[in-house]
């Protein structure tokens, strides 16, 4: 299993594993990330599905950013999740795979998550001058409009907010 | 006396009113009826080019484009009148010397030019 | 209030009837299609349904070109300028019809990406709803549309344009002075019209 060869070309890298019906996790920091990365594409994951990051948050550290991996020797898939902090910057993926352009951009846009390195870090799906970053915990579902919350005084249900408490 | 009315008058009238229907068409259809009917509302939000709805990403289409497509027309006009000039000479020439060198002489003329614009690179389309 | 308010003691005559029934049976559309709604509308133009029946055969997806604006689908905040560009840039006389409950109301996206309802940012002469609407409830609505042509009139002053036109000018004017995109020029114009209790912001 590409786990253990893992641990034994980087020992100490993964800080957690988990498997759930036959999908893999590991939990890498993000300092380890890149020579990480590097390896596997040697193992042959050389397709990056998708980034993306979940907001925990009274967590710390905040965010966990979410790479989805394909093996495309041997069909496995790896999940790996990197804790990062408010305001702390992940190493970009870019250089391995162009598919972490725009899904980094994507991250940055919805969470604020900054890449180092990445070549044009910039907002994709909301419009350049746009105040906050909306998949956040604490941004309104309806960004602040006065004529959503004008009929249950609230944005949304409060009891919805809490799947994750 | 003989008044001799022209076998084409009926024509000429026939033209006139031809061009006369024409001209009250498009008047009516194109000034007289707008004016009554259009819904007049300028506004210089309707002048702006159509890109999608997003403000342009270029300025214009009048973009700079290389010269060599002015030398390329410009070089032709020059040929093709030389070449006008030839036609009617070789219709009606008759084998006379001094017809021959006063033809060949113009040719040379153009020819100087000719070797000029190639030896300055003007026939390079690549450049 | 926000309603276009049409002057009832305007009387119809001869000529605005002749000139309505040739407006209201050459309507061609300019299918500003974003989402699902759309799919309908091409199930509307096929065959079946037959949109051309009511003299829009000719679908123009150039506001130059057309006067109706079908509104098919999904408004977001990112595309309102967009869509106040498309309207100014089409000449009178224009109607829009808002085809399907997002561009009616923001549908069942209440969240901060949708424009809740493509009011807010220029007129609208007839909502269908329905997500999305049948290809019969969109002809209904386009049938709807025919009867208030006709009770236009040509000495008639469309209000709701003018109107339009000079939150046009607001919106530039706010975009120089400020230095924002026009997309968040829109949004706070609308955020601000929702704080004063309206929602239009022409």
């Amino acid at each position: 299993m590409v786990i253990e060869r893992i641990d034994a070309q980087l020992p100490g890298a993964i800080l957690d594993r988990h498997a759930f019906r036959g999908d893999a996790t590991i939990v890498v920091a993000p300092g380890r990330l890149t020579e990480l990365v590097d390896f596997i594409f040697l193992e042959g994951f050389q397709l990056l599905a998708d980034i993306t990051a979940v907001d925990w948050e009274a967590r710390e550290p905040r965010f966990d950013v979410v790479y989805h991996l394909l093996n495309l020797v041997s069909q496995d898939r790896l999940r790996i999740k990197v804790p990062v902090a408010d305001g702390e910057a992940v190493p970009s993926l870019t250089g391995r795979y162009k598919s972490a352009d725009w899904a980094e951009r994507e991250v940055f846009d919805l969470f604020g998550i900054r890449f180092d390195g990445h070549p044009d870090l910039r907002r994709l799906l909301m419009w350049e001058d746009f105040p906050g970053h909306p998949l956040r915990k604490d941004y309104p579902l309806d960004g602040g409009d006065p004529f959503c919350t004008q009929d249950i005084g609230a944005s949304y249900s409060p009891e919805a907010r809490s799947l994750n408490a | 006396m003989t008044p001799s009315c022209s076998p084409f008058l009926p024509v000429l009238l026939l033209f006139l009113l031809a061009v006369g229907v024409g001209a009250a068409i498009l008047v009516v259809s194109g000034k007289i009826l707008p004016g009554l009917l259009k819904p007049e509302n300028p506004q210089r939000a309707k002048l702006t080019p159509y890109e999608c709805g997003v403000p342009p990403l270029q300025e214009g289409a009048r973009h700079r484009y290389s010269v060599k497509f002015y030398l390329v027309a410009m070089l032709f006009i020059l040929f093709d009148v030389e070449a006008a000039f030839l036609l009617p000479w070789a219709v009606q020439y008759k084998t006379h010397l001094w017809t021959f060198w006063a033809m060949l002489s113009f040719l040379a003329t153009l020819l100087v030019g000719y070797v000029y614009a190639w030896g300055k690179g003007a026939l390079d389309w690549e450049r | 209030m926000g309603a276009i308010m049409l002057d009832d003691s305007v009387m119809t005559t001869r000529l605005d009837s002749v000139v309505n029934w040739a407006r209201k049976n050459s309507l061609w559309p300019l299918p500003f299609g974003t989402a699902c709604c759309a799919i309908e509308f091409m199930s509307m133009m096929a065959s079946r349904y037959d949109f051309s029946r009511f003299g829009a055969e000719a679908l123009r997806f150039s506001p130059r070109q057309s006067d109706l604006l079908l509104v098919l689908g999904t408004i977001t905040n990112k595309q309102a300028p967009v869509l106040r560009q498309i309207y100014a840039q089409m000449a009178e006389p224009k109607w829009v019809v808002a085809v399907g409950v997002c561009a009616s109301s923001g549908g069942m996206y209440r969240t901060y990406s949708t424009l809740q309802g493509i009011d807010r940012v220029v007129p609208v002469d007839v909502y269908v709803p329905g997500c999305p609407p049948r290809p019969e409830t969109m002809i209904h609505g386009v049938m709807e549309l025919q009867k208030k042509i006709t009770r236009e009139s040509l000495s008639m002053r469309k209000d709701h344009i003018e109107r339009f036109y000079q939150s046009l000018a607001r919106q530039e004017e706010l975009q120089k002075a400020r230095g924002l995109s026009g997309y968040q020029v829109v949004r706070e114009m609308v955020l601000e019209a929702g704080n004063q209790g309206g929602q239009q912001i022409w």
